[in-house]
């Protein structure tokens, strides 16, 4: 059974078709990754995914249930979100904030059991964010930061983390870093992700698989090597694209006329 | 900055808590600081609420005789003074304790919950809906000197009336969000208020001038009776608001993230919604329209306690109980035997209050 299924997904708003008839599966304890311009559907795809918006028609099944049929607190036990613009509260502590990832198991009327806090700990040691646990959130730099907005995905404890541009406005350090983080939760945890990233050769190098989308319409889906080669993804950037490998890694190399 | 390569660990594997120090305790240190000033304000304010009046009765008299009231030792205080502490100033002090506590703490909520600084338990058109039901309550009995009996049913019913509507409009109920609810509630208030302005123009002078007495709030007509009426409405609402401290600050990182972290936030908002027009309503019904306490209080105790809902909402329950007892003595003896409004007193203390802490501590976000 996949970890997400996505079957005949249509979104629309009004009269925009946002996405048209999209069929995905990913299977668990691999990274897929979706890609496209502008517009693409990329967002949409994320949110209908994590449950903020509901189908027109289609499913979104989580291990065979359907997402847009589970209560909030089931669902966030189910699948975790990393938006590409997190809201980053005044005032609350690091480790306040990792625990707001909890709140579905303890409930907003009690607090955080023995349990709770231990896994809040274990995150914030995990990605390093331990001596940091009592700073103010919103001083944190922007790689600090989007550690801290992954580490309340992770306190989630779903085996399923979905995000939207997770490397946005970071330096190429920190996105490369923040990337082999959540990929090594992926191998030694086997974390399903399901991610956006408009930088295709990142998107190449760190998922399993690549998920090419174009104006709401699933276009390609296969591996990172092939998918990076199409024809398909030239013409969704109507772009002339080159691949290069460097050291056994595919740089996709836009060519200027 | 480099981001360590940790070792592997289960996703669930509990380890020591992290060497964090004692960073966590100025903190906790100041809310236990905070949190005894407050008890002890409420005390002073209970004892002055007593206390002070056009008729002097020594302070340890009254102490004694509120000690006596609770069973313990014997009042010495004469027939009339009883008369005055219990049956003029207790039921006045305490409705100044329930209309604080409940403006404040509902102040605070609607802040938590619309995420906007400027939000004021009147947002949702409970003030227009109040100010329309007493002034037709007033206008009703034409040129007569006092305001009639069912003002407070009448303002009780149009505060309800407006939150109600407010809410119908701003997105059918579950699927509204806090702009259309906000936008909502400015219109229903313009609607009411024109309205209200209207019936006043059609009035005599007399008439709009006591329209204009009950608008800007008072606690002079408090009787035990009209505790009796506010006080479960109060208990209950100000309980449930400050309940929902947790959701709110939860909803601190907005609505669409909140949800995905597992709260359901259209429910949240409803309920907080609910017990904070509830509770307001009842308090607009028996003292008017006391402005001021609702934004100013929960600002003064973010700006000392921090940005967590659940420290600014018990405390604003004492600290707006404490600070509208105290705006009310001074309301009542400031120009004695006349009384200012006691809108007016809130503001002229509230605002240098919080702005020589606004000038001590960097502003921080709801």
């Amino acid at each position: 059974m996949s970890a997400i299924e996505v079957e005949n997904l249509v979104v629309r708003i009004g009269r925009a078709t946002l996405l048209s008839d999209v069929n995905l599966y990913v299977e668990p304890g691999t990274w897929c990754t979706v890609i496209g311009p502008n517009g693409a559907g990329k967002t949409t795809l994320i949110e209908t995914v994590a449950g903020l918006r509901t189908p027109t028609s289609g499913t979104v099944r989580m291990s065979g249930d359907v997402v847009s049929a589970m209560k909030e607190s089931e669902r966030a036990k189910r699948v975790a979100l990393v938006p590409q613009h997190p809201v980053i509260p005044v005032g609350m502590s690091v480790k306040e904030y990792v625990a707001l990832g909890r709140i579905a198991y303890h409930g907003p009327l009690r607090s955080p059991r023995p349990h709770d806090r231990d896994v809040v700990d274990d995150v914030l040691e995990r990605l390093s964010l331990a001596d940091f646990a009592y700073r103010d959130v919103a001083t944190l730099s922007g790689g600090e930061r989007q550690r801290a907005v992954l580490a309340r995905a992770l306190a989630q404890g779903t085996m399923v983390v979905v995000l939207d541009e997770p490397i946005t406005g970071l330096d190429l350090r920190h996105q490369i870093a923040t990337l082999e983080l959540l990929q090594r939760e992926v191998h030694e945890c086997g974390l399903t992700v399901l991610a956006t990233l408009h930088d295709l050769t990142l998107a190449g190098q760190f998922a399993d698989r690549l998920v090419l989308l174009s104006r709401g319409e699933l276009v390609l889906d296969g591996p990172s090597a092939e998918v990076v080669r199409s024809v398909e993804l030239a013409d969704a950037y109507e772009m002339d694209l080159r691949v290069v490998n460097v050291d056994g890694g595919d740089v996709v190399v836009p060519v200027r006329h | 900055m480099a981001i360590e390569q940790a070792p592997a660990r289960g996703r669930d594997r509990v380890v020591d808590p992290p060497a964090t120090g004692s960073s966590g305790s100025p903190e906790r240190a100041r809310v236990i600081i905070v949190s005894v000033a407050t008890v002890l304000a409420l005390v002073v304010a209970v004892i002055v609420g007593l206390v002070v009046g056009p008729t002097s009765i020594g302070t340890w008299r009254v102490v004694g005789a509120l000690v006596a009231h609770l069973g313990l030792g014997h009042s010495t205080l004469s027939p009339l003074q009883s008369t005055i502490i219990w049956q003029l100033r207790a039921p006045r002090m305490v409705l100044g304790l329930l209309s604080g506590a409940m403006l404040a703490v509902a102040g605070a909520t609607y802040q938590g919950v619309f995420r906007n600084p400027l939000a004021d338990p009147y947002l949702l058109g409970v003030a227009a809906g109040a100010g329309l039901g007493a002034t037709i309550a007033i206008v009703d009995v034409g040129g007569g000197l006092s305001t009639p009996s069912w003002t407070p049913a009448l303002a009780f019913g149009g505060a309800l009336v407006a939150v109600v509507v407010t809410w119908a409009i701003g997105g059918r109920g579950l699927r509204s969000n806090t702009s259309t609810l906000i936008l909502s509630g400015v219109a229903v208030a313009a609607l009411l208020t024109s309205t209200q302005t209207y019936l006043q123009q059609q009035s005599s002078a007399n008439t709009v001038a006591r329209v204009y007495i009950w608008l800007l709030g008072s606690l002079a007509s408090a009787s035990w009776s009209s505790v009796t009426l506010v006080l479960p409405y109060v208990v209950v609402c100000a309980t449930i608001c400050v309940l929902a401290g947790r959701a709110l600050d939860v909803m601190s990182v907005g609505e669409d993230e909140s949800r995905s972290l597992g709260l359901p936030v259209a429910r949240v908002r409803l309920v907080v919604v609910a017990a904070s027009s509830l509770g307001t309503a009842a308090v607009v019904s028996a003292v008017g329209l006391i402005g001021f306490v609702g934004i100013i209080v929960p600002h003064v105790v973010r700006l000392v306690v921090g940005t967590s809902y659940r420290k600014i909402l018990p405390l604003s329950v004492g600290v707006g109980a404490a600070f509208l007892v105290f705006a009310d003595t001074i309301a009542r003896t400031i120009v004695a035997p006349s009384e200012l409004p006691l809108g007016v007193v809130t503001a002229i203390v509230g605002a240098p209050v919080f702005v020589v802490i606004l000038s001590l501590r960097r502003p921080v976000s709801t």
